[in-house]
């Protein structure tokens, strides 16, 4: 299965597109999915720090745009939104 | 009533004029136009400009929920309510948010004004990054959303 992680704020600095992807096993949990992007960061930006305190503290959100927690489990192809700390006005 | 929108700035404008006409209404006895723009200086930093981030449906619901929540939290049903915010990159002095309420009378407009300003950066997944004379740039340090 194949989620797409739809990037915003500071995560867009994890990628030059919009996106990520991954490849994951059914009913994968957000929980699960935080490892993996930590996993990225640690191979694609030796582990940076700063990318890793972005992914703990982000929220997640579905395809409906609800927030999701980190027991949500994801049984299809998907995407699902990360959502770093906001703060606009 | 309400109107609430995502202005990408490379395709329109964010206009004071439109919020006006809006909650322009003889029903009404009070109206409030707050604007919030990009300053010129934050944390002792030169600041040239900000780009805006931002999930846009995301963003949408949650003026709405801010809206529908006025009514029980602060009791002002009759009510125009026009929000805009910007996404993309503005320099100085430029508008990034409208948020332009009418009411019966003054102290709820001054209450309504405030509250939603106050909501939108708790629960609007909006981001900001700011940009440097010195041509660095950086996200800015936000507030975590929670899963409800």
């Amino acid at each position: 299965m194949k989620v797409k992680l739809e990037l915003f704020g500071a995560s867009r600095d994890l990628s030059d597109k919009d996106f990520l992807e991954f490849n994951i096993e059914k009913k994968t949990s957000i929980k699960d999915l935080k490892k993996k992007i930590i996993n990225y960061v640690d191979e694609k930006f030796k582990g940076n720090e700063n990318y890793k305190k972005i992914i703990e503290t982000s929220a997640f959100c579905s395809e409906d745009n609800n927030i999701i927690s980190e027991n949500y489990k994801i049984t299809k192809d998907q995407k699902i939104g990360i959502i770093p700390p906001i703060g606009g006005g | 009533m309400l109107h609430a929108k995502i202005i990408d700035i490379k395709k329109e404008k964010i206009e004071v004029d439109k919020a006006e006409n809006f909650i322009s209404s003889s029903k009404f006895g009070a109206s409030l136009i707050f604007k919030g723009t990009v300053r010129e200086n934050n944390d002792n930093k030169k600041v040239t400009g900000i780009t805006y981030d931002s999930h846009d449906a995301m963003v949408i619901k949650s003026f709405e929920e801010i809206y529908n929540d006025v009514d029980q939290k602060l009791k002002i049903k009759d009510k125009a309510v026009y929000i805009e915010h910007v996404k993309g990159y503005l320099g100085l002095g430029e508008i990034s948010i409208i948020i332009a309420v009418a009411c019966p009378h003054r102290a709820e407009t001054y209450i309504l004004s405030r509250y939603i300003i106050e909501e939108i950066k708790k629960r609007s997944p909006i981001w900001k990054k700011e940009h440097y004379e010195n041509e660095e740039s950086e996200w800015l340090k936000g507030n975590p959303i929670q899963a409800n």
